[in-house]
């Protein structure tokens, strides 16, 4: 009898709980015919998009990351924006650099509304430039001491006085988000700041859904926008659990896939594979200041003729990126040189110039060393995720008959040690490539000044007047093809002296549906098509 | 000579006593710690540099495939079961130490002592230790090194405990009393009366503290906080499974599973054996 | 007795000042610096300067002595505020609660799941003791009972979700799904726990079983139950009303004491599926070295844990006053 009932009890919890999570497997929603495109010139109605959380978008309390910044740009607008081939004017109808750089005159755009429907003047510029030396913004292009004073001229002109003239500057005026002054003048901690105003701006697109839990947000096209027409009219990010099977399954628009992923959507017409240009990449950086055996040229360019980087390439990246330039910029850059000498796997090289340095004997483990016996042995810290690359470092260095020994830590560790030059060659990797070249300088210059952090690691034991002098000149140049002829002669000297090794830039692929909305571009100096704000616009 | 051989003749009687998974268990156990030594002869290739394409299926010369960097992944799973039993052992022989020192002497000098070591004792057991672990292991750094002081940390409670309520309770014998009352000193009693009563249960414990320290360091691995470099199987998973789009590819079927299969029949067979001899030395439990 | 109790409470509070002390130190001695990015993480581009580092250490009060740092912690925890997250820009405690309820949801449904399953198949295993039945229950519950619950966790996850695509790789429920009614929400949320749930829920089951199945052949063993069968009181009601309720004591109090490795293993098998709970929460946490969500977490984790203990120790202390020490043979 009673072993009847349990035994019933038992089949019947068993059947009950395979029935309840048994229906939830073949609910399928049916709702992804929203964003049939309408006819007119490849206008959409909806693009949806793999979101995630990255902060509430106002200027100071998105995350510090890429996705929480581009989504901000959509409300915000700056005086000039990043457009396909360089900067395009933007709430600045047009500029003028005064006094070799020591003045910016921008003319404000008329007719420019905020979202809450009042008027934008050029005070609120003036406002902003003043608001963000206080507080700085969370992506500060602008520090505190960068600007000496802000003037508007009239209604429609403002007025910038730089401490220093310095090329970049204009970039970094023009990307500052204008605020609206009479949302912001009685904020006193911008961060906490996350009411439903915190979001107003001028930009193309107005938030009309956050959710911080599930990391969902839509936005929606501005009826009074002044610029160019919104081709999308709605943007939604929606957290999806794996991008692939959900951009597979429709519901979203566009996404990143791996190499082995590919031939999934390659060679088939519904879907477009793009492959993002290279700025997003790896340095390995000498500490010269500390182990004066770097600070021999022939050591370091051994080095890079020892480094296989298509190797490193294929393996750690499955073949999505192209091999560093010793010139720095990378390929995709403005102002890529590509005349610079570069590296090649040269191993012979790599011993002759070891030879020269008096490293020309191998110990029983094949290990270079010099008559004192003193062997080329180095410790390679790296982030952890860059633990396989450092493998296959370890095995090509190996080749030439130096040893290196892994050092690695989790990302946050290893960017102190870097910082506070606890290393002997370390690799980074991080964005930003494709940004103004000045960042040449305050990786080069010799002088740690502060500055746009990625690139302002310091850089210490190292020191070449002439490029000192160049990198000096260069930031004082305004005109364009002057300076680029002096960024040409700067990655030539890089690439002789070679400071460091830029491995290699990630070019990763993006798949989307061109029958939904073809209209995705590049901006100039970045790798996603996402996050540039003129994906979603009109353009000619 | 004679004692030496009985010495070795013990645990053999012991294994003789052991159910068939217990014998089976044991076998495993003995063929990972052959693997382990004899990994440098066993492994046609390197563990550590690449010796074929990268991702190539198992069959024909990598018996199991290689992973990404195209290194055999046989030979990374024989090189990975030092690490794993080392971890697990040193981890062990450390917490059994020290462990077994703190009981000893919590147990024997009692008093404020022993109160102060109990509650430290309460407050590790509560602890959640994988939280702890996780700070830790960032604190310290990933080396293996690191990697056993926080486990041992967190896996000498335990033998502690068990050695202290045994101290407890021989202090009661009629015979260490009269050993005391003609004057035996302390360490006479530890050397010749506990330890030799206290180490048995300790052994048989640190079969257990193994266990839960090769699975420890494979969850640590598993989550990116074990050491980078150590090629332990849990560090074999972790990469695999933060390989871009394997849920997409077929790679999964042997840089996941053969690692995950090792770990998985050494953490049972580890169990089993600990099972048994628990059985074995506390007939009340497991029954 | 009452001076029992007191003690016993001050030991524990004891206990949670010394856990809040460790969890103000802990996060602080951990190298690396939640301002600092040098590197960024793939494709992504991270535009933070030195300046601004500065000033966020500044407004965080991050650069005060560490003294006083350590008073106006614990001053604000006193008030019940955990601080505020560097990298969320938001009450810890907020997002504390929000991820909570999925990790309470997948360690509570994992309980009761083996509890339920544990306690049935341990008093099936119990009366057939030495058949068949007992043995083949045995033989393969102490088996997975072994498993680590995310090993388990990773073979389901590639199985049944990557496989056979009958479940959600990742997260707990699908967004902007926009649910026709509660129902649907209802399973979309079953849907995606379900793996992670049945992962924890085997790695639990064996224990119980265990136990149930010791202390069931404890009780049948015991006089009064064969006075009980002699008095020919149904097999029914000896199950239910002898067997299962001394059986219980036992049960209830392992429930109680196991939570503490639960939610190891919670954590570890909410990063094989990366579902929105505490344990995912607390690796970005570490890998960001948001000191105050750390902190947070870490507090919470530890004083559920510990009141389960207590919880634990009042049960047992209320149901069999000959209260001894149980929980250590049977622990971990």
């Amino acid at each position: 009898m009673p072993r009847k009932h349990l035994l019933i009890i038992l089949v019947l919890v068993i059947s009950a709980s395979l029935l309840l999570f048994g229906c939830g497997s073949d609910q399928t929603r049916d709702d992804q015919n929203a964003g049939v495109a309408s006819e007119e010139q490849g206008q959409v109605d909806v693009i949806r998009l793999e979101g995630g959380d990255w902060g509430y978008p106002s200027p100071y309390a998105h995350y510090p990351r890429g996705p929480g910044g581009f989504k901000m740009a959509l409300i915000f607008d700056g005086l000039l924006e990043r457009g396909e081939k360089g900067l395009i004017p933007w709430l600045a109808e047009k500029y003028e650099i005064k006094d070799n750089g020591k003045q910016y005159l921008f003319t404000i755009r008329d007719g420019v509304k905020w979202h809450d429907g009042k008027p934008f003047t050029a005070e609120d510029v003036k406002f902003t430039f003043e608001y963000a030396s206080k507080h700085p913004m969370v992506w500060s292009d602008i520090g505190s001491d960068d600007i000496e004073k802000v003037e508007s001229v009239g209604d429609r002109q403002v007025l910038v006085t730089v401490s220093e003239p310095n090329a970049s500057m204009l970039y970094n005026l023009g990307q500052t988000r204008i605020i609206p002054k009479h949302i912001w003048e009685n904020v006193d901690h911008p961060k906490e700041f996350t009411g439903p105003e915190a979001v107003t701006g001028t930009g193309p697109y107005r938030l009309t859904d956050y959710n911080k839990e599930h990391g969902t947000y839509r936005f929606e096209a501005f009826g009074d926008f002044w610029g160019p027409v919104q081709k999308v009219k709605v943007i939604e990010f929606i957290p999806v659990s794996e991008p692939v099977l959900a951009f597979e399954k429709g519901e979203i628009d566009l996404t990143g896939v791996s190499p082995d992923v590919l031939p999934r959507f390659q060679n088939n017409p519904a879907y477009k594979v793009v492959q993002s240009p290279g700025f997003w990449g790896y340095r390995l950086l000498f500490n010269m200041g500390d182990y004066p055996v770097l600070r021999h040229k022939e050591l370091r360019q051994a080095i890079s003729y020892a480094i296989d980087a298509q190797e490193l390439i294929n393996k750690v990246e499955r073949g999505a990126a192209v091999p560093g330039s010793a010139g720095i910029l990378p390929p995709d850059h403005v102002m890529y040189n590509s005349n610079v000498k570069q590296y090649n796997l040269n191993l012979k090289k790599a011993k002759d110039l070891l030879a020269r340095l008096g490293y020309d004997r191998l110990d029983e483990k094949g290990i270079c060393q010099n008559k004192d016996g003193k062997k080329l042995s180095f410790t390679l810290s790296v982030p952890d995720r860059a633990v396989r690359m450092a493998e296959v470092l370890q095995e090509q260095l190996a080749k030439a008959g130096i040893e290196i020994k892994v050092q690695s830590a989790d990302t946050k560790t290893h960017d102190a040690r870097v910082r506070n030059n606890e290393y002997q060659l370390a690799v980074l990797g991080h964005g930003g490539w494709g940004n103004d070249p000045d960042y040449l300088r305050e990786r080069f210059g010799g002088l740690f000044k502060g500055g746009i952090s990625p690139s302002a690691s310091g850089l210490q034991g190292y020191n070449n007047q002439e490029l000192n002098d160049l990198l000096e000149k260069q930031c004082l140049e305004m005109d364009e093809q002057k300076r680029k002829q002096l960024i040409f002669k700067i990655q030539e000297i890089l690439a002789e002296d070679v400071p460091e090794i830029p491995l290699y830039y990630t070019t990763g692929y993006s798949v989307y549906r061109p029958d939904k909305y073809d209209g995705w571009m590049f901006m100039f100096d970045h790798h996603s098509l996402t996050h540039s704000k003129l994906s979603y616009l009109e353009r000619d | 000579m004679a004692g030496v051989l009985k010495l070795l003749l013990k645990p053999i009687k012991t294994i003789k006593k052991f159910s068939l998974l217990g014998k089976t268990s044991f076998i495993v156990i003995l063929l990972i710690l052959l693997v382990a030594i004899f990994a440098p002869c066993i492994s046609i290739h390197p563990y550590n540099v690449s010796s074929g394409p990268p991702l190539s299926p198992p069959g024909g010369e990598h018996p199991l495939g290689t992973d990404e960097l195209g290194i055999d992944l046989w030979a990374q799973i024989c090189y990975g079961a030092r690490v794993s039993l080392l971890v697990g052992f040193l981890t062990a022989l450390l917490a059994a130490l020290g462990g077994g020192l703190i009981g000893i002497v919590s147990g024997y000098l009692g008093g404020w002592t022993d109160k102060i070591l109990m509650r430290i004792i309460d407050i590790m057991i509560v602890l959640p230790d994988l939280p702890v672990m996780i700070v830790m292991a960032a604190f310290f750094g990933p080396s293996l090194l690191n990697i056993i002081l926080v486990l041992a940390l967190f896996s000498w409670v335990f033998p502690a405990r068990i050695v202290r309520s045994q101290v407890l309770m021989l202090k009661e014998q009629g015979y260490i009393k009269s050993a005391e009352t003609y004057g035996a000193g302390a360490w006479y009693l530890i050397h010749r009366h506990f330890l030799p009563e206290v180490f048995p249960l300790v052994a048989v414990n640190m079969v257990r503290l193994t266990g839960r320290a090769v699975v420890a360091e494979a969850g640590l691995s598993f989550l990116g906080l074990g050491d980078p470099t150590s090629k332990s199987w849990g560090l074999i998973m972790h990469h695999a499974i933060n390989f871009a789009g394997i849920y997409f590819t077929p790679f999964w079927k042997w840089w996941l599973l053969y690692p995950w299969l090792a770990l998985t029949l050494m953490v049972i067979s580890l169990a089993f054996i600990s099972r048994e001899l628990e059985k074995m030395a506390d007939p009340r439990m497991g029954r | 007795m009452n001076k029992k109790r007191v003690t016993r409470l001050a030991e524990y509070f004891f206990t949670v000042w010394v856990i809040v002390t460790l969890n103000f130190l802990l996060p602080r001695a951990m190298p690396g610096d939640p301002f600092l990015y040098l590197s960024s993480d793939v494709g992504e581009e991270v535009i933070f300067s030195e300046e601004q580092r500065q000033y966020y250490l500044a407004y965080y009060g991050l650069d005060r002595p560490v003294g006083g740092q350590y008073l106006s912690y614990m001053s604000e925890l006193l008030r019940g505020n955990l601080g505020h997250s560097l990298y969320y820009n938001e009450p810890v405690s907020h997002i504390i609660l929000r991820r909570l309820a999925w990790t309470f949801f997948l360690v509570i449904a994992a309980v009761i799941l083996s509890t339920f399953i544990g306690t049935v198949l341990g008093s099936i295993s119990a009366w057939y003791r030495e058949k068949w039945l007992d043995k083949f229950l045995f033989f393969n519950l102490i088996i997975m009972s072994e498993i680590p619950a995310f090993l388990l966790g990773l073979v389901l996850l590639f199985s049944f979700a990557a496989g056979l695509g009958l479940f959600p790789l990742s997260g707990a429920m699908t967004h902007f799904a926009g649910y026709e009614n509660w129902w649907e929400k209802v399973l979309d949320i079953l849907h995606h726990a379900f793996l992670p749930v049945i992962a924890l829920t085997i790695a639990r089951t064996g224990g119980m079983y265990l136990l149930s199945r010791n202390s069931v052949i404890t009780v049948l063993e015991k006089d009064y139950l064969r006075t009980a069968r002699a008095k020919g009181l149904s097999e029914k009601r000896v199950i239910f009303r002898h067997v299962l309720r001394n059986a219980m004591l036992p049960i209830v109090t392992r429930v109680f004491l196991s939570l503490g490795s639960l939610v190891g293993g919670a954590i570890l098998v909410e990063n094989v599926f990366a579902y929105p709970g505490l344990g995912h929460l607390m690796r970005e946490a570490v890998m960001v070295r948001d000191y105050p969500l750390i902190q947070g977490i870490f507090l919470v984790v530890t004083i559920c844990v510990l009141l389960a203990n207590f919880i634990a120790d009042f049960i047992y202390g209320k149901l069999d006053p000959r209260v001894n020490d149980y929980s250590e043979t049977y622990g971990g």
